[in-house]
């Protein structure tokens, strides 16, 4: 949370309105690769606070969830989300969250027996990278899409 | 209410009817010239831990395989009131790492499993359970047993009965949208249960009393099956509602355990043999000699409970902890070399055995060592043995993605040690938990 100061600009409640004209009523598109006009009924779904921050080249939502986790999502200037970023107690629903990609997850969710039982899932590809982790009732991941980041985007932005 | 009044009732008995049980022998260390041997701790309070194959089961069929660095112990569960009606169970995987009691279903004989109530709601319906791991989660029943472990017990404890059938047959999308695989048989596993003894009282607090879920997620049950999820109150005494840790819940020695392992050779070791301590300070045989008491987080703190903070490579990494449910070291390092095997997937190969200094730092500012020799794993004699200082990099792309703040320190940091784990809000030791100390 260090760029609170960089302003807020855009209100819940615009997106809120914005969503109610605009946003398709299916929400299975609300995901990584989708348009940022989905975050909204996906803050719905989860019940969570949202607040959004324009960044000098994409725009990042901050949903907050009930049980106090962090959603992340980032799009760029045609409004594609090109990652997400979750971390607190409790997984989020990452089925939604990563769309179509939450095969990609899977895949490497189930690779390991013996060594590699109990090793977080990573998927590191020229299209698509996801990184996961946790401990005891804290887990924490983020997935990214480089071909729809801005381009000399830092992954370092990602938290 | 009436089955857990009634068990209540009979422990005395239970008690009476175990106490002739194994007991190993007290091995105390004393530096007196003419040494006294200690009594007998009132209750005994240690077990033997196995690091080795598996159980059986792991090992069945086409996709069977062989354990690698968990650390098992033996536990017996008997019908609630019943001294009868009970199984001894091998290969409980003993984790620092998490909290609650969880045992395969298909392990459970019928007899027993069909005495062994499930845990109700006001209205009568089920309750049911989802707990989530790294990779993985498990789904099934909260049952209730009358549970023993050495000589500790406590009646009618809230325990999961992963895998369960019935109206626990069918995984809410909820549980299972979190990512990861199911977990629902032996080998989907490497255990026949697991027993978590990590820092905290139960295995979620006040998340689940609000309402919400954390790695736990309790749902109501009825007979269609389990959908919503509803609160649990996080009671650390009977009754409890959510699944204690069952070290919290003994009638004494619940303060913490101290988990004791060998040294283990760079070659590997096929068995290794440990033993489990339970209570810190409470008995003859549990003093708190550790030279290093390292303050964790608590249950309150943003990050989680049970975490410390690592200082490797100029990095802070304020959400690191020590596991014994983590098989390897998990951290990242871009500049050591990764193996290329399949089967060595996100493992570093370091080209010689490499002396890795994290500091570890409490959060009272107390400091710690936490060096270890980081080893290539194909010096390793054979892949199931056990083996010390192997590493994982949790994430391969270069430049890391951004969390990249723990360091975890797993089960092979416990080799050549005595690592105390201290329970949050129990005074262990004359110090206050939760801690780890080594």
């Amino acid at each position: 949370m260090f760029i609170h100061n960089r302003g807020l600009q855009q209100s819940a409640v615009a997106l809120t309105l914005l969503g109610l004209v605009l946003m398709p009523s299916s929400v299975a598109n609300a995901a990584l690769g989708a348009h940022a006009l989905t975050i909204n009924a996906e803050r719905a779904q989860a019940g969570a606070q949202m607040q959004s921050f324009k960044m000098p080249d994409h725009m990042r939502y901050e949903l907050v969830l009930p049980n106090g986790g962090s959603v992340h999502e980032f799009a760029n200037a045609a409004g594609d989300i090109f990652a997400v970023s979750w971390s607190g107690p409790g997984k989020p629903d990452l089925r939604t969250l990563l769309g179509g990609h939450f095969g990609r997850l899977q895949e490497a969710s189930g690779v390991g027996r013996a060594r590699m039982l109990r090793q977080p899932a990573q998927v590191n590809r020229a299209d698509i990278q996801i990184q996961t982790g946790g401990h005891m009732g804290y887990f924490w991941g983020v997935a990214y899409l480089p071909s729809l980041a801005p381009a000399g985007f830092s992954t370092s932005s990602l938290k | 209410m009436l089955i857990k009044r009634l068990a209540v009732a009979l422990l005395p008995v239970l008690l009476a009817a175990c106490s002739g049980g194994a007991s190993a022998p007290n091995s105390q260390t004393t530096t007196t010239v003419t040494p006294t041997p200690s009594p007998p701790p009132a209750i005994v309070n240690t077990l033997a831990v196995v690091m080795d194959a598996g159980p059986a089961a792991l090992q069945v069929g086409t996709n069977g395989y062989s354990a690698f660095n968990e650390p098992y112990v033996t536990i017996t569960i008997c019908a609630p009131g019943s001294t009868t009606n009970c199984q001894t169970i091998d290969h409980i995987i003993l984790d620092t790492g998490s909290v609650g009691l969880r045992i395969i279903q298909p392990v459970i004989s019928p007899a027993l499993l069909a005495a062994l109530p499930v845990e109700t709601q006001a209205t009568g319906n089920g309750v049911g359970e989802c707990y989530q791991y790294v990779n993985s989660f498990a789904f099934g029943s909260v049952r209730q047993a009358d549970f023993q472990i050495a000589g500790e017990k406590v009646a009618s404890i809230p325990f999961q009965a992963i895998g369960d059938s019935g109206t626990y047959a069918n995984i809410p999308s909820t549980c299972s949208a979190g990512g990861g695989t199911p977990i629902k048989t032996v080998q989907d596993f490497g255990a026949n249960g697991i027993i978590g003894i990590g820092t905290t009282a139960t295995d979620c607090g006040a998340i689940c009393a609000a309402g919400n879920s954390s790695a736990a997620i309790y749902y109501d049950c009825p007979t269609t099956g389990c959908s919503a999820v509803i609160s649990r109150a996080a009671n650390v005494t009977a009754p409890f509602q959510q699944l204690p840790n069952p070290v919290a819940a003994f009638p004494q020695d619940n303060n913490g355990t101290i988990l004791t392992l060998p040294a283990v050779p760079q070659a590997g070791q096929v068995t290794v043999n440990g033993t489990v301590t339970f209570g810190i300070g409470t008995q003859s045989d549990n003093s708190l000699t550790a030279a290093n008491i390292l303050a964790l987080t608590t249950s309150t703190s943003r990050l989680g409970p049970g975490l410390l903070s690592a200082t490797y490579n100029g990095k802070v990494l304020t959400q690191s902890f020590l596991d014994s449910g983590s098989q390897e070291y998990f951290f990242i390092d871009t500049s050591l070399p990764i193996c290329t095997q399949t089967a060595l997937n996100a493992f570093y190969c370091p080209t010689s055995t490499l002396s890795l200094s994290p500091l570890i730092t409490a959060v009272d500012g107390t400091t710690a060592s936490g060096s270890f020799l980081l080893y290539n794993p194909n010096n390793v004699s054979n892949s199931s043995d056990v083996a010390p200082g192997l590493g994982v990099n949790p994430t391969l792309v270069k430049p890391p993605l951004p969390f990249a703040n723990s360091f975890d320190f797993g089960v092979p940091f416990f080799f050549g040690k005595s690592v105390y784990t201290a329970i949050e809000g129990r005074t262990a030791g004359g110090r206050q938990g939760p801690y780890v100390a080594f």
